[in-house]
């Protein structure tokens, strides 16, 4: 790894002076190793609350039925299904990072795809408690596999996109799981070694025994890739066959053969934003900001950007493809949208996806925290927007007039949607208190190749010419992390 | 040889020590502390833990031994004798009649399920109101009274008749009048038992009023033909129906068997023939008729006389005064003129006001056109109304100034539908003994000092006679389930004469006035049902009236109602007079026109509406003739500018869980004028600050330019009948990613008429009663949840300066919303070929049959509603919840005493299914059954569905598409067969005949 220098044109992915393995190990381990701070604490109380609120909602759901919801005969669809699509979309970051960006070598996925990973696990539990939750007898969720018939139930419809759902999903939360959890286990072995009693029992079980032998890191490095390989293609796949539940049917504004690719790019870009929105809050609170650096945040934004601008790019297709088809239902369901009795609903989408990503062209916007962080959390306000208008627009108004209905959320509805967000930042919470929430392992990796402290010291040996190493310093200015001294210190000795 | 060995238990007992001595006195060798532990102290110690396990050892053994014995097994018990006609899970059914109308009553061991109509009687044949396919239901009504009671408290009937007696003979002895208020009675039985009582006691004096009165006619064909009757109606010998605000299809006289003999000259058969009747409605409120009509004026209330005094004068080439200056009106009259006098003989006028002036203009009228006779029957004529507004006037005079000494209310309840109640609450005060024969304590029930509470019709003996030489018998389905007792028995009773059983009274009277003569025994009626002595047609008959005079009375009477607002009050198609107001079957049917469930409502043009500063959700306070109401505003299409339609019949306040508090009551609103009740007057109208929402089953109401429905005119019908239908598209090519399968053996397909269906609603009921459909309440229908599997979409199309308009954002714009046509079409699962919602259901739970019908298992379905997603026609239905048993639907089914109307054959579903329209699948099984065990194949008309068989229009045609003999596959080779969104290719089978509109050439 160190035996090639990377060029100094690239922008270091890890910032800090006097950087070790041990004071990366230190750094990471902090949350995890000491008392949760008071910060810690609010934020884990109140999404314990939502969590509550979660279980009180879905609970009296399954007491008095589907009826405490706001469905009706016309709409047999609505929050549940907008928020089981929009929990597996913000999953999809977590495999990209992990697996595609991992293929093509991108090494700044090393200081991200821990959480990013997490997050996506969190999220894919959150959707799959709607596709239980939304059933009338959620007793018998078990049918929707294709079990032996001596088991009580019978086979299944092989051609309802929802069976082809449970297996994207399972097998989506299946592999995202053994990727993530094979990709903590050097980390939750150096938790190991630094522990003692209990801890480091339960830890030592968890690390699968691993011993750090170069056979073991051999072997380590092989999984990953090959898990990597398996991940990629579900990147695409679960999210289109999400899409195909709506594609396949023939409700107008849901037969669209755009929805494969159209939600797989949205969902990329929910995903990021909500990685986004986690790890500016988490880099500040624990101090990540060496690893977690303005290079990571712009490189998201960048990506919110272009998958906005492809949704964005969607959106007008369906709209002028309404029009082409000369159809009178489809293009009624898109005048619908943009002008019916949720057209506030399709507008909030529009605004939110489509022309506030599009502020990232600016650098100083993309470059700052805090609008990242604000339009991180509109752009999902809008993905949320894009399900509900998908759904609801489409079903409420459809081929007879006579059975159109307006859609009205009832508590249980918003109890639900809002307790699915605390029970996600419960699990997340958990999460950075329990596991490093930086991958070490990988992120030690840089140290020798991408750090500004290598970059420092190759640039002070005199190893760049000195058009490039100012190219160099200009590129650091953007960095919080990175101090004036920083940059002073990028000159031949 | 006896044994004189000794044992010892030990070296104590051989030496007998002093100590074992002292022990073996007691029984224990070892004293037991019995005193110690019983007294004070003892029984105050702590427990030692050996006796605390000792005591929970055997508490825990006896508690078990106690358990085991064994949990009480609820057996279904079979017969122990079977009754010979009873074959567990086969119907019998049992000839009957509701209100004069014959019909067969099914039941199923031994309980009354449904009441389908009698195909073989005279009159209404082929169908059946919403009012008597939901009577079963009031069976099973845990609202009615379960015994008789004397000031409100239950009592023997013993005690009762003994009661009713003293008074009857106190009255008798002070010379009082004793009375029989009742709605109108046309029942032999019923009117024999009265005479048997009315010879005991000579005071008595029967008195008919009917809430919903037609006084107003009676009296006219008395003045203008010396017979004060109703007639009789054959619609279907009229070529040209001009109509001024009759709902004769719905609530106007008899609407069910009009709309019968009406629709035989629209439906595909007569249009098959070249032949469609003209129908032309004035009318003020959008009533069901006037949604039927092909053209359709609006005119305001007081104007309804003026527009017949035009139409003589059209007719005639007179010019009396009074003309209507109403220009819409005025062009319409002068085509119609043409048309009517073109078609004499063929053609009528009928209008609905209760006036004795403007009926007998319409006398007057339909003299000129020869109606007399072949259209209006008044030798065969109608007794269904026979209720006179002036005889309960003098009833309450009489009784006000206390001449009346005993008083009697059977199945009458002025102190609800009186429209000045408090007079009759005057009257009942200052009687001295009043009896109630009702079902329940209703709001005059509460009033009197006794109630006689009387069973239902299928507990009953009796019989009925809507019309002159039509008798139809009533027989019981089931033994009286409360210790209630028939009107019929309690006369008889109370003339002295207990010992006759009701059965024989009945029969007697059947062999000695009705059978006498005809050569038909008892036997023979107990399996017809009926027995007709009339004849085919009446005879003609010539008006006698003072044109001149009565013009100048209609003028004069129409200025009283003439202002800025005027108040149309009318019998709701559903609700009827309200007498089922507790039938929350009846109460969540839509309204034909409206679609409102659960309320009435005051129903205002829409522009109207706006200028009044009124909108969806408002609601208005109305006032008139002293009395107010608070209602909410329905936005209606077609209602005429300065007027209000409110319907009677609701507001009860003692009838029931169901029925009490639903909506407001009307009736006050009422006047009497010339002696007879009117239903329109002058009133104000002021909005409220509160809004409320009507649970409306449909609220958008224009089809959006779309080609669901297809309607044409006839004129372009005549030149090609394939006009608008897009047959033409038969050509057209379709592609298929599914595979073909075979269905050999039957294919059952439906085909409705869209030019016969009125859009009643007693198909809706029908579907409800059959299949156990649940009813869900005000509030779920407000949630769009209503479960009904077939409904009618009514879709209006607006018309300003004659275009039409369906779209809602053209719509918006306009300024006149007088002129509407409509359309109803009946929507039900089509049964797709290439059903949508089978393909997307992940557990099969709704799969198709190789009889062509797309079956819904509802045991396999844990409801992910993606199927109901998925249906074009939305026609599917989830339980929200368990409505059958769920404290917060309580509305008639939460209790066992009701689940025995539940049909035996069919499922009734739990929480969290998807249901839809079967297609009767279990009336499909049973007439499969029922010839391979008479070892023939099935014929055509061996199975009915339950919404076909209660279309009185024959809209519903229901077969198999297989036989290409059956009369559905001739109805959907009609040129006018469609399909509903035929071009996403889900491939419906049940195809639609276009609108067709008999409309004046423009």
């Amino acid at each position: 790894m160190s035996s090639h220098n990377e060029s100094i044109l690239r922008e270091p992915l890890m910032t800090g002076k006097d950087i070790t393995y041990a004071k990366i190990t230190d750094d990471i381990l902090l949350p995890v190793e000491n008392k949760p701070n008071k910060a810690w604490w609010i934020g884990f109380i109140v999404a314990l609350c939502g969590a509550m609120l979660w279980v009180v909602s879905v609970g009296y759901t399954f007491w008095t039925g589907i009826g405490a919801w706001g469905l009706n005969k016309t709409v047999g669809w609505a929050w549940d299904i907008t928020d089981f699509v929009w929990w597996v979309g913000i999953g999809h970051a977590g495999t990209l990072i992990s697996a595609v960006l991992l293929l093509f070598r991108q090494n700044w996925r090393n200081s991200i795809n821990r959480s990013a990973e997490a997050m996506t696990i969190f999220a894919v539990i959150c959707a799959a408690t709607y596709v239980v939750a939304h059933m009338g007898r959620p007793w018998l969720a078990y049918w929707i596999f294709p079990l032996p018939n001596q088991f009580g139930s019978l086979w299944v419809n092989f051609n309802s996109p929802l069976v082809w759902d449970a297996f994207a999903i399972s097998t989506y939360f299946t592999v995202s799981l053994v990727f993530w959890y094979c990709g903590l286990l050097p980390d939750i072995a150096s938790v190991r070694d630094r522990a003692t009693g209990l801890k480091q029992k339960i830890y030592g079980v968890l690390s699968f025994g691993w011993s750090g032998s170069v056979k073991t890191w051999q072997r380590f490095e092989i999984v990953s890739l090959i898990l990597a390989g398996i991940s990629t293609p579900l990147v695409l796949s679960v999210h289109t066959i999400v899409s195909m539940d709506f594609a396949t049917s023939v409700i107008p504004g849901w037969h669209t053969t755009i929805f494969p690719p159209y939600f797989v790019a949205g969902a990329i870009f929910s995903g990021f934003a909500m990685v986004q929105t986690l790890l500016l809050i988490l880099r500040k609170v624990l101090n990540f900001e060496n690893y977690i650096t303005m290079f990571h945040i712009e490189s998201m934004n960048k990506i919110i950007m272009t998958t906005g601008s492809i949704v964005g790019i969607a959106y007008l297709t369906e709209l002028f493809i309404a029009w082409y088809s000369g159809s009178e239902y489809e293009m009624y369901a898109f005048e619908n949208r943009i002008a019916g009795p949720y057209a506030w609903a399709y507008w909030a989408m529009m605004t939110c996806n489509v022309i506030s990503p599009q502020l990232f062209w600016f650098k100083k916007i993309r470059t700052s925290i805090t609008i990242s962080w604000v339009l991180s959390i509109v752009v999902n306000i809008g993905m949320w927007f894009e399900r509900f208008v998908i759904i609801v627009t489409s079903l409420h108004r459809d081929y007879l007039p006579s059975s159109w209905a307006m859609f009205y959320p009832t508590w249980v509805d918003v109890g639900i949607f809002v307790g699915s967000i605390g029970l996600f930042f419960t699990l997340f919470l958990l999460f950075i208190r329990f596991l490093p929430s930086i991958a070490i392992a990988e992120v030690k990796l840089l140290l020798k190749s991408s750090s500004l402290q290598h970059k420092t010291k190759l640039v002070q040996e005199g190893a760049f010419p000195e058009d490039q190493v100012e190219y160099f310093r200009k590129s650091l200015e953007k960095y919080d992390s990175v101090s004036e001294e920083d940059i002073k210190a990028l000159h031949k000795k | 040889m006896d044994s004189n060995k000794k044992y010892w238990k030990g070296l104590e007992e051989l030496n007998q020590t002093p100590a074992f001595v002292e022990k073996s006195k007691g029984e224990f060798a070892e004293s037991v502390p019995v005193e110690d532990v019983l007294n004070e102290a003892g029984l105050s110690t702590r427990t030692p833990r050996r006796d605390f396990l000792k005591a929970l050892g055997f508490g825990l053994g006896a508690v078990t031994l106690a358990a085991c014995n064994r949990t009480p097994v609820h057996k279904a018990m079979p017969y122990v004798i079977k009754p010979e006609e009873i074959t567990p899970g086969i119907p019998n059914f049992y000839a009957s009649s509701f209100k004069g109308q014959s019909i067969l009553v099914r039941t199923r061991e031994g309980r009354p399920i449904s009441v389908e109509p009698n195909p073989n009687s005279v009159g209404l044949n082929q169908g059946i109101d919403a009012v008597a396919v939901t009577s079963v239901l009031d069976l099973y009504d845990m609202s009615k009274l379960q015994n008789p009671q004397i000031g409100g408290k239950d009592v023997q009937w013993s005690k009762l008749d003994n009661t009713v007696i003293g008074a009857l003979d106190k009255a008798a002895a002070a010379g009082k009048q004793i009375t029989i208020v009742s709605t109108t009675v046309n029942s032999p039985s019923t009117l024999a038992s009265i005479a048997r009582f009315a010879a005991k006691y000579p005071a008595t004096n029967h008195v008919q009023v009917d809430p919903i009165s037609y006084s107003g006619l009676i009296e006219a064909n008395k003045n203008s033909f010396g017979k004060a009757v109703v007639p009789t109606y054959n619609f279907e010998n009229a070529q040209v129906v001009v109509s001024v605000a009759a709902d004769f299809l719905g609530s106007w006289l008899e609407g069910e068997e009009q709309t019968q003999d009406y629709t035989k000259n629209r439906d595909y058969k007569s249009l098959k023939g070249g032949k469609m009747s003209r129908h032309i409605q004035f009318e003020s409120g959008l009533s069901l008729t006037g949604a039927n009509a092909d053209v359709r004026i609006a005119i305001r209330p007081s104007e309804e006389g003026a527009v017949l005094i035009s139409l003589y004068n059209a007719i005639t080439g007179q010019s009396i005064a009074g003309g209507t200056i109403n220009a819409k009106a005025k062009t319409a009259i002068a085509l119609v003129a043409k048309e009517l006098v073109n078609a004499k003989g063929a053609a009528v006028v009928v209008a609905g006001a209760n006036d004795v002036y403007i009926q007998s203009l319409v006398n007057a009228i339909n003299t000129q056109l020869g109606a007399y006779g072949a259209i209006i029957d008044l030798d065969n004529y109608s007794k269904q109304y026979q209720g006179s507004d002036v005889a309960f006037q003098k009833f309450l005079t009489d009784a006000k100034a206390g001449q009346v000494g005993v008083a009697f209310f059977l199945n009458s309840n002025p102190a609800y539908n009186y429209f000045k109640a408090e007079d009759v609450k005057a009257a009942i005060a200052k009687i001295d003994f009043t009896v109630s024969l009702s079902d329940r304590d209703d709001e005059t029930a509460i009033l009197t000092k006794a109630i006689a509470p009387v069973p239902t019709y299928l507990e009953s003996w009796g019989d009925g006679s809507s019309k002159e030489g039509l008798v139809t018998i009533v027989q019981p389905t089931i033994n009286p389930v409360f210790d209630t007792r028939q009107p019929e028995k309690s006369f008889l009773v109370w003339s002295g004469d207990s010992a006759t059983d009701i059965y024989d009274f009945v029969k007697e009277n059947w062999e000695a006035n009705i059978l006498a003569g005809t050569g038909k025994t008892w036997k023979d009626v107990l399996q017809t049902g009926y027995i007709y002595k009339g004849s085919n047609t009446g005879s003609a008959y010539s008006a006698n009236v003072d044109v001149n005079a009565v013009a100048a009375a209609i003028v004069n009477d129409a200025k009283k109602v003439t202002a800025d607002v005027e108040l149309k009050l009318y019998e709701s198609t559903v609700m009827r007079d309200g007498r089922y107001a507790n039938n929350a079957y009846l109460q969540e049917l839509p309204d034909p026109v409206s679609k409102v469930t659960w309320d009435n409502y005051a129903a205002i043009n829409p522009i109207f509406a706006e200028q009044l500063g009124l909108g969806e959700n408002s609601k208005v306070k109305i006032e008139a003739n002293g009395y107010a109401i608070e209602l909410p505003v329905l936005l209606q299409p077609g209602q005429t500018m300065g007027t209000v339609s409110v319907a009677l019949g609701y507001g009860r306040t003692n009838v029931g869980k169901a029925g009490n508090n639903v909506g407001q009551n009307a009736y006050p609103f009422l006047t009497l004028v010339n002696g007879t009740l009117q239903f329109a007057s002058k009133a104000t109208v002021s909005k409220l600050s509160e809004t409320y929402e009507l649970a409306q089953t449909q609220t958008h109401n224009t089809i959006e330019g779309r080609n669901i429905i297809r309607e044409t005119t006839f004129a372009k019908y005549l030149k090609d009948p394939n006009s608008e239908s897009g047959r033409f598209a038969d050509s057209h090519k379709t592609y298929d990613l599914w595979n073909k399968f075979d269905q050999p053996g039957h294919k059952w397909v439906m085909a409705i008429d869209l030019n016969a269906c009125t859009g009643c609603g007693s198909c809706i009921v029908a579907c409800n009663v059959e299949n156990n459909i649940p009813v869900v309440g005000r509030d779920e229908v407000r949630r769009r949840r209503e479960m009904h599997w077939l409904r009618i979409d009514r879709y209006y199309t607006i018309i300003e300066d004659g275009k039409d308009y369906t779209k809602e954002k053209e719509i918006k714009h306009l300024k006149d919303f007088e002129d509407v046509t409509v359309v109803n079409q009946p929507m039900l699962c089509q049964h797709c070929d290439h059903a949508p919602c089978e393909t997307v259901c992940p557990v099969l739970a709704t799969v198709h049959s190789s009889e062509g019908l797309n079956h819904m298992a509802y045991n396999r379905c844990f409801g992910t509603r993606y199927c109901a997603n998925n249906c074009p026609y939305k026609v599917r239905r989830f339980n929200w919840f368990n409505y059958w048993n769920d404290s917060r639907f309580d509305n008639y089914l939460n209790n066992e005493f009701t689940h025995l109307l539940l049909n035996p054959d069919v499922t009734s579903r739990s929480r969290g299914v998807m249901e839809k329209c079967s297609m009767c699948i279990q009336r499909i099984q049973a007439g499969k059954l029922k010839a391979k065990m008479e070892d023939r194949k099935l014929k055509d008309g061996d199975v009915q569905m339950a919404c076909q068989a209660a279309c009185s229009a024959n809209a519903i045609i229901f077969g198999d598409a297989n036989d290409p003999e059956s009369e559905v596959s001739k109805a959907i080779r009609n040129e006018r067969v469609y399909y509903v969104l035929e071009e996403i290719n889900v491939q419906p089978n049940i195809g639609y005949m276009t609108k067709v509109r008999n409309t004046f050439e423009a």
